[in-house]
C-alpha cells in the first residue's frame, strides 16, 4: 500500500511539474505579447517543419536555412521577425495540427514549410481557410500549389526537372530511354511520368523503352536491371531516394549495364556518394543550387554565413531553398506590411525577379516559381556542376 | 425507475448534453482546437474498434492501420468533386469507370466500413486460426499488403502522389455524432451474448469451447466489426486531413491506437475514450516543452523540438509501470460508479475495509 501512495504521490506530482512547465511556457509567453505593444510588435513568422520523425534529417537541413535567413535578415521595416518553430513529427495529421495552432494561437502572418509534399497538403486546406499565405521550401508536387491560392513554394515541382532532364538526355544524343521508378514514392513517381512525356515528344513515340518499378527499401535490383539491359538503352532515368539509387547504379555497373544514369536532387548528398562508391561517377541530376559558384549577391551572403556557421560543410539545396523561402516572405512583408495577411499573399503571388540563393525567382501562376536548373555530376566522389538549364531554354515544356 | 433504465435516461442525457457541447465547439471555439478535439473523436472510434479485438475478444490484431486506408481511401476515391479529380489524377487518369462516380461522405464512409469488413472477413478465415504473436505478424503483414496494393493501383488511388481535394471536413457535430453511434453500437454489441462469448473466448479458448461457443465465428465476427469501425475512423481521418496518401497508413500508425487502448484498459470501452482524448489532447498539451524556454535569459538547450515525446514517454512509462491493466483495466466507467462517487466523494480515499461496510 505504501509503494502505491507513493506512486500516487510521484505521479501526481509529475503531472503538477508538467502543469507548472506548462505555466512556466504560457508565463514566458506573457512578455512577449505584451512587447508587441510596447515595441510596436515583433512579426512573428511561422515555420513547420519535420524536426523528429522519418524526415527529420532534411527538416533539420532546412531549418538551418531559414534561421540562417533570419540571422541576416532579422528586421522588417524596422520590426524584429520572430520565428516560431514546430514540430510537425513527419506526421500528417500532426502537421495539420500545427499548422493550425500557428495560425490560431501564435498568430503568425505567413508560414514556411514543409519538408515533404504529403506534410504540406495536410496543411493546405488550412492555409486556405484562415488566409494565410503558406510558402513551402521542397515539397515539389505539384498537388502542394494547385488550386490553393494561398500555397506557394519555393523549390521546382517535379514535372519541371522531368522535363529538364528529358531535355538534357535528348542533347546529349539518347535516342532511346529506359526509366527505373520507385513506385511509392510520389517524387520519383511524378519525375517519371514527365520525363516520359517529354522525351517521347523529342525523340518519338516508342523512344521510352522500358518502365519498371521498385519499391521504398529494396536492396536488390538485378531483375530489373537484366530485363532492361535486354532492351538496351542508351540512357537511364532513375530519380529516386539516395540509398536505392545508389545500389541500383551499383548493380547496373556490376550487371555490364555501361550507359549513364540520370536522376533528380534527391541525389545530392553525401550518403550517395558514400553508397554508391566509385560506380556514381559521371551520373547526371538536376539540382537548385550550385555551391560552389554563387549565382547572386545574396547567395555569396548565405554560403559566407554557412562557412561561418557550420564550418567545414557545404550546403546543400535543401538549405538554399528554405534560405529562399525567407527571402520571398521578407520581400512580399517589406511590400505589403506586416499587418494583413491578405496583403502579404498578394504580394508573394506578385514576386518577380527577386534575387534569391539559387538565381532569380518569379513565381507564376500556380505559385510555383519560374527558374534556372542546374545540371550536376559525380567526379571523384564530389558533386560538380556541368551545366546551367533555364526555362526559356527547353525544346520541350 | 429500475436502475438499468436510469442508466439508459443518462446515458441518453449525456449523449445530448454533450451534442450540446460539441455544438458549442463548433460555434465557438477557433479552428486549432476544433482540430484537436475531432482527432480525440477519431482516434476514440479507432481505439474502440481495436479493442473489440484485442481487448475483448482477446486476439492480438495489429491490422488497424490497413483497415483505415482502405475507409480513407474510399473517401478519397468518392468525395473528390467531380471537375477536380483532373488536378489530382494529373500523372495518371483516373480509371473511366470511376472518374463520374461520386459520393457524399456518409455513404463512402459506410461503404469504406463495409468494404473492411468484407476485407477483414476473408483475411480472418485462414488467419485467425493463429494465436497470439503470430496472429500478431499476419495482421501487421496483412495491412501492409493493403497499402502496397494501394501504392500500385494507381488509376484508382492516384498511387504514391496521395488524392488531395477532400472536401474537407472540421465539424465537430458531424464527427462527435459518428463516435457516439460508434460507441453505442459498440457498447449494445459487447453487452449482448455475442460480447459475453468475446469475453469467454479472452479468458479461455478451450473453457469456452467447451460451453458450446463457435470459437471461429465469433472471432471474425469481432474482426469484421473492428474493421467496420476502423474504416469508419479511417474515413473521417482522411476527411479531416483533406488529402491521403498511402505513406499515411505505414504499420507504425496502428502503434497509435495500441498505445491509446493499452493506456485505457484493454478490455474497456470507456477506457478507450480516456486513452484517445489523453494520447492526443496529452501530446499537444506538452507542446511547450518544444518550443524554446529562456530561464533568467539563459536558454535552456534541452528545450528543443522532439522533448515532448521524451517526456510523453517517461510519462507513459510510469503509468504502464504502475497501472498494468491501464487507466481503467477491464472496468468500466458505469453511472453506478459516478453516483456513488457523487453521494460518497471521499470514499475512494478511505481504507478498503472501510469502504466495504
Amino acid at each position: 500500500m505504501k509503494t502505491k501512495k507513493f506512486v500516487s504521490a510521484l505521479l501526481a506530482s509529475a503531472v503538477a511539474l508538467s502543469l507548472v512547465a506548462g505555466c512556466g511556457g504560457g508565463d514566458k509567453k506573457k512578455p512577449d505579447e505584451k512587447k508587441p505593444a510596447a515595441a510596436a510588435g515583433a512579426v512573428k513568422v511561422g515555420v513547420f517543419l519535420p524536426l523528429t520523425g522519418d524526415n527529420a534529417a532534411g527538416g533539420e537541413l532546412e531549418l538551418r536555412g531559414i534561421k540562417l535567413a533570419n540571422k541576416l535578415h532579422p528586421e522588417i521595416n524596422g520590426k524584429k521577425i520572430e520565428l516560431v518553430i514546430a514540430d510537425n513529427k513527419s506526421d500528417k495529421a500532426e502537421s495539420a495540427n500545427v499548422v493550425a495552432r500557428l495560425i490560431e494561437k501564435d498568430k503568425v502572418k505567413v508560414i514556411l514549410g514543409s519538408y515533404g509534399s504529403s506534410l504540406s497538403m495536410a496543411a493546405g486546406n488550412i492555409v486556405k481557410d484562415s488566409k494565410v499565405p503558406a510558402i513551402g521550401t521542397s515539397c515539389t508536387n505539384p498537388q502542394v500549389t494547385k488550386g490553393n491560392e494561398y500555397y506557394f513554394r519555393a523549390c521546382f515541382i517535379d514535372p519541371f526537372q522531368g522535363t529538364v532532364m528529358a531535355n538534357y538526355a535528348f542533347k546529349k544524343g539518347a535516342k532511346k530511354v529506359a526509366i527505373v521508378q520507385e513506385v511509392s514514392n510520389d517524387y520519383s513517381v511524378g519525375l517519371a511520368k514527365f520525363f516520359k512525356e517529354a522525351f517521347e515528344k523529342l525523340a518519338g513515340p516508342g523512344s521510352v523503352v522500358d518502365i519498371a518499378n521498385y519499391q521504398t527499401g529494396d536492396k536488390d535490383f538485378t531483375a530489373q536491371l537484366t530485363n532492361l539491359k535486354a532492351k538496351n538503352p542508351d540512357a537511364i532515368f532513375a530519380p529516386g531516394n539516395f540509398t536505392e539509387s545508389a545500389l541500383l547504379v551499383k548493380q547496373a555497373r556490376q550487371l555490364g549495364i555501361k550507359v549513364p544514369f540520370m536522376g533528380g536532387d534527391t541525389w545530392e548528398t553525401q550518403d550517395f556518394v558514400n553508397v554508391g562508391g566509385k560506380d556514381v561517377d559521371g551520373v547526371a541530376f538536376s539540382s537548385a543550387f550550385d555551391s560552389t559558384k554563387a549565382a547572386t549577391p545574396e547567395a555569396k551572403a548565405f554560403l559566407d554565413a554557412y562557412a561561418k556557421e557550420y564550418k567545414g560543410e557545404q550546403p546543400g539545396g535543401l538549405t538554399a531553398l528554405a534560405y529562399d523561402s525567407y527571402l520571398i516572405a521578407l520581400n512580399a512583408m517589406k511590400a505589403a506590411g506586416v499587418e494583413d495577411s491578405k496583403n502579404i499573399r498578394d504580394a508573394i503571388a506578385s514576386t518577380k525577379d527577386l534575387e534569391t540563393t539559387t538565381g532569380k525567382t518569379t513565381l507564376n501562376a500556380d505559385g510555383d516559381p519560374i527558374k534556372s536548373a542546374v545540371i550536376k555530376t559525380v567526379k571523384d566522389g564530389k558533386f560538380t556542376y556541368i551545366d546551367m538549364v533555364n526555362p526559356g531554354d527547353l525544346k520541350v515544356k | 425507475m429500475n436502475h438499468n433504465k436510469r442508466n439508459i435516461m443518462l446515458t441518453l442525457a449525456a449523449l445530448v448534453v454533450l451534442f450540446g457541447l460539441a455544438c458549442f465547439v463548433q460555434a465557438e471555439v477557433d479552428s486549432y482546437i476544433r482540430r484537436i478535439v475531432n482527432l480525440c473523436l477519431i482516434y476514440a472510434i479507432i481505439g474502440l474498434s481495436m479493442n473489440v479485438t484485442n481487448g475483448f475478444a482477446g486476439q492480438f490484431s495489429l491490422g488497424q492501420a490497413g483497415f483505415m486506408a482502405i475507409g480513407a481511401y474510399m473517401v478519397g476515391i468518392f468525395t473528390v468533386p467531380v471537375e477536380l479529380r483532373a488536378d489530382v489524377f494529373y500523372a495518371i487518369p483516373m480509371n473511366p469507370h470511376l472518374v463520374n462516380v461520386y459520393m457524399p461522405l456518409w455513404m463512402a464512409l459506410i461503404l469504406g466500413g463495409v468494404l473492411a469488413a468484407g476485407i477483414a472477413g476473408l483475411i480472418g478465415t485462414p488467419v485467425l486460426r493463429l494465436r497470439g504473436d503470430y496472429l500478431a505478424i499476419a495482421t501487421l503483414g496483412f495491412s501492409e499488403i493493403i497499402r502496397i496494393i494501394i501504392t500500385n493501383a494507381t488509376s484508382i488511388t492516384n498511387g504514391a502522389l496521395g488524392i488531395k481535394n477532400i472536401p474537407p471536413l472540421n465539424d465537430v457535430r458531424y464527427i462527435f455524432l459518428a463516435t457516439a453511434i460508434s460507441y453505442v453500437l459498440i457498447t449494445l454489441l459487447l453487452n449482448s451474448s455475442y460480447g459475453r462469448a468475446f469475453k469467454a473466448i479472452r479468458e479461455d479458448e478451450i473453457a469456452a469451447e467447451a460451453m458450446g461457443i463457435n470459437l471461429f465465428y465469433h472471432k471474425n465476427l469481432a474482426f469484421m466489426v473492428s474493421a467496420f469501425f476502423a474504416g469508419i475512423g479511417g474515413g473521417l481521418y482522411g476527411a479531416l486531413l483533406g488529402t491521403v496518401d498511402p505513406k499515411n497508413f505505414l504499420f507504425t500508425l496502428t502503434y497509435n491506437f495500441l498505445l491509446i487502448i493499452v493506456l485505457g484498459g484493454m478490455g474497456s470501452v470507456t477506457g478507450s475514450m480516456f486513452g484517445a482524448i489523453i494520447v492526443t489532447a496529452g501530446l499537444e498539451y506538452l507542446r511547450v516543452f518544444d518550443e524554446p524556454l529562456e530561464l533568467m535569459g539563459v536558454a535552456i538547450p534541452l528545450f528543443r523540438p522532439g522533448l515532448r515525446m521524451v517526456v510523453f514517454s517517461i510519462l507513459l512509462m510510469i503509468c504502464v509501470l504502475f497501472w498494468r491493466h491501464g487507466i481503467m483495466g477491464t472496468n468500466e466507467l458505469t453511472w453506478e460508479k459516478i453516483i456513488h462517487f457523487v453521494k460518497h466523494p471521499l470514499a475512494g480515499f478511505r481504507k478498503k475495509g472501510v469502504q466495504g461496510k
